[in-house]
């Protein structure tokens, strides 16, 4: 039976290739697409979740570490070194921004998030340092590596917004966002850079306890007693900034996948289904010489099989293959392949395959083994 | 020339009916017919007499309006679509004009494809008697060869191969020769009724080609749906 389907299948190589490209182009598509999403997830929420932090401190009303509309008084950092459970308070002034590389056009700007934070605890600074200062000093930045790979920015070069420089000093990682990176000042240096009044204002405490596991608690107790900031846990931080990106493209991303899936089903459905009608006097023939139609069915099922695995090996060995060089045409190409997602789209190409033999079957169906007496 | 008496196809009283009411017309009247085990009979008459009608009901492809159909003792007239799709694997085999051969498979793969679903074989693995059956039709050299490079008289002689190798009881053959040239048509007619005798096997050979009869033990005429064991209108055939 496996014979008929693959005789029948690889007689027809235009055909076959035409199917299994369609298939291929649809895996593929998936694959990427969901790399993509999976690099994103995993970049965006990184830094607040690398953050050492128990707990976030933020002004009522903020969303996430991006849109940081956040605005605290310092008193509060203050107060919040008195509370037993906690260890340790550390302040941050946080801001998108624009800079250019000394030297540039001025219009050559790129965006980073500006973070002020306290050398001297440390906490709220870069993740990890790959070259240069670990802690920056006065009129320093520490920009992120791929802000240094995509517009070429590298230590001892002056960054400018205004009439203010800074001199690049380190380059950390594990603080892109993907459309922006993070770039660590002391909080002295941002107050000075963003003109910051009242001087004594932060954007964000980042908080670490005696115990850890009292955050959730403790959260609750300190909303209580300190009006007008909230307290969030480290993880429903990293996901409300990651929904701040995602969940404006997860919905097109859907749409891209569901139609990604149509292309694939429509283009294997039509050829497995011009090859089913083609051949529908030799499934006459065959249901003549006693072939029950769970075998010709199965036949066609196959082909539909064969064709999905070979789609499915083109589609995702290109996934493979291409998206890890994405990122080097496109920095904001970030994508991970995960082993369970291209499972996934095994299942996604199995169910495609079976789809896509409904139709061919049930043309099968009706062929009238009597036919094959005529002519 | 020696018939088994055991009747392997039996119709009694046939009548097959197209469409309803006004437009029903009669394709097969009142026929009865019975062929026995190592006999060929030549089945002949005009087109549109019923000749196809009378082969698909007689291949168990078709069901009669009235009357009942047994083949190898078996009524087979009120049998589901499974067990006629059995009858056919296990006990009949077709031969047909236009030779019906699967295009994508090989002379060889032809035969064993219908070999490895007939529970009539066993012993020998399929692919030895389907390479065997094609060596005795002298098709040793074209076992791998597709259909469309071999010439119309090797296509029939391999349907003719594929028909006879699942053993059936019954070989069904429609217009074998009309696709032929004279020589290629007698040369599988005298194929056919060489091995149909040696393996005593019961044979219906319908056709409007007059070549046919010399190789029939028995001449049946069909006509308007009706069966004669004469030409209507010619006594010579008696």
């Amino acid at each position: 039976m496996l014979l008929v389907a693959r005789k029948n299948l690889f007689a027809e190589r235009v055909r076959l290739a035409i199917s299994v490209g369609g298939v291929a182009l649809s895996v593929f598509l998936i694959g990427v697409l969901l790399s993509l999403f999976r690099g994103w997830n995993q970049q965006v929420g990184g830094f607040v979740e690398k953050t050492p932090a128990d707990l976030w401190v933020a002004s009522d009303g903020t969303t996430d570490f991006l849109a940081a509309s956040s605005a605290l008084p310092g008193a509060l950092g203050g107060k919040l070194k008195f509370v037993p459970e906690v260890d340790v308070v550390s302040p941050l002034i946080v801001r998108p921004m624009e800079l250019y590389k000394s030297g540039n056009d001025p219009k050559d700007t790129f965006d980073v998030q500006f973070v002020g934070f306290d050398p001297v605890i440390g906490l709220g600074g870069p993740i990890k340092v790959e070259s240069g200062k670990d802690r920056p000093g006065p009129g320093d930045i520490i920009i992120d590596k791929e802000t240094s790979r995509r517009y070429h920015v590298n230590i001892g070069d002056r960054v400018i917004k205004g009439t203010k420089a800074l001199n690049v000093a380190g380059i950390a990682s594990g603080g892109d966002f993907v459309y922006t990176q993070v770039a660590f000042v002391t909080l002295d240096t941002a107050v000075q850079f963003l003109d910051l009044e009242p001087v004594t204002m932060r954007t964000f405490y980042l908080l670490t306890l005696k115990n850890p596991k009292d955050a959730p608690l403790l959260a609750h107790r300190l909303e209580v007693a300190t009006p007008g900031a909230k307290y969030i846990l480290p993880g429903d931080f990293a996901n409300e900034t990651r929904s701040r990106i995602l969940g404006n493209i997860l919905p097109i991303l859907i749409v891209v996948l569901v139609l990604a899936f149509i292309v694939g089903l429509s283009v294997a459905g039509l050829t497995i289904y011009t090859a089913t009608v083609e051949k529908s006097r030799e499934y006459g023939i065959l249901k003549a010489e006693g072939f029950t139609n769970p075998f010709l069915y199965r036949v066609v099922f196959e082909q539909s099989l064969i064709t999905g695995s070979l789609g499915f090996l083109i589609g995702a060995g290109l996934t493979l293959l291409v998206a890890p060089f994405a990122q080097d045409a496109v920095p904001q190409f970030v994508v991970f392949v995960r082993w369970q997602d291209i499972l996934g789209v095994a299942g996604i190409t199995l169910v495609m395959a079976l789809v896509a033999a409904y139709i061919p079957v049930r043309r099968i169906a009706s062929i009238d083994p009597v036919t094959v007496f005529k002519g | 020339m020696e018939h088994s008496g055991e009747v392997i196809l039996d119709l009694e009283g046939v009548t097959k009916v197209y469409g309803s009411g006004e437009f029903a017309v009669a394709a097969l009247k009142e026929t009865n017919f019975r062929v026995t085990g190592g006999e060929i009979v030549a089945v002949m008459g005009p087109s549109g007499s019923g000749k196809t009608t009378l082969l698909t009901i007689a291949g168990a492809l078709l069901r009669p309006t009235t009357g009942t159909v047994a083949i190898c003792g078996t009524d087979v007239t009120h049998m589901n679509e499974g067990n006629l799709a059995a009858i056919r694997r296990e006990r009949i085999g077709f031969v047909y004009q236009s030779f019906n051969l699967l295009e994508a498979l090989t002379a060889f793969e032809n035969v064993r494809i219908v070999l490895q679903q007939s529970r009539n074989h066993t012993g020998t693995p399929a692919a030895d008697r389907a390479r065997e059956i094609l060596e005795t039709f002298g098709l040793g050299h074209r076992i791998n060869s597709l259909p469309k490079k071999m010439s119309d008289g090797e296509k029939q002689r391999v349907a003719i191969a594929r028909a006879l190798a699942k053993d059936p009881e019954l070989i069904l053959a429609d217009e074998p020769t009309a696709n032929l040239d004279a020589k290629r048509g007698h040369e599988v007619m005298e194929l056919l009724r060489q091995k149909a005798m040696e393996l005593h096997k019961a044979v219906v050979v319908v056709s409007h080609d007059n070549r046919i009869r010399e190789f029939a033990h028995r001449i049946v005429w069909l006509e308007d749906g009706r069966l004669h064991d004469h030409h209507p209108e010619d006594h010579r055939f008696v």
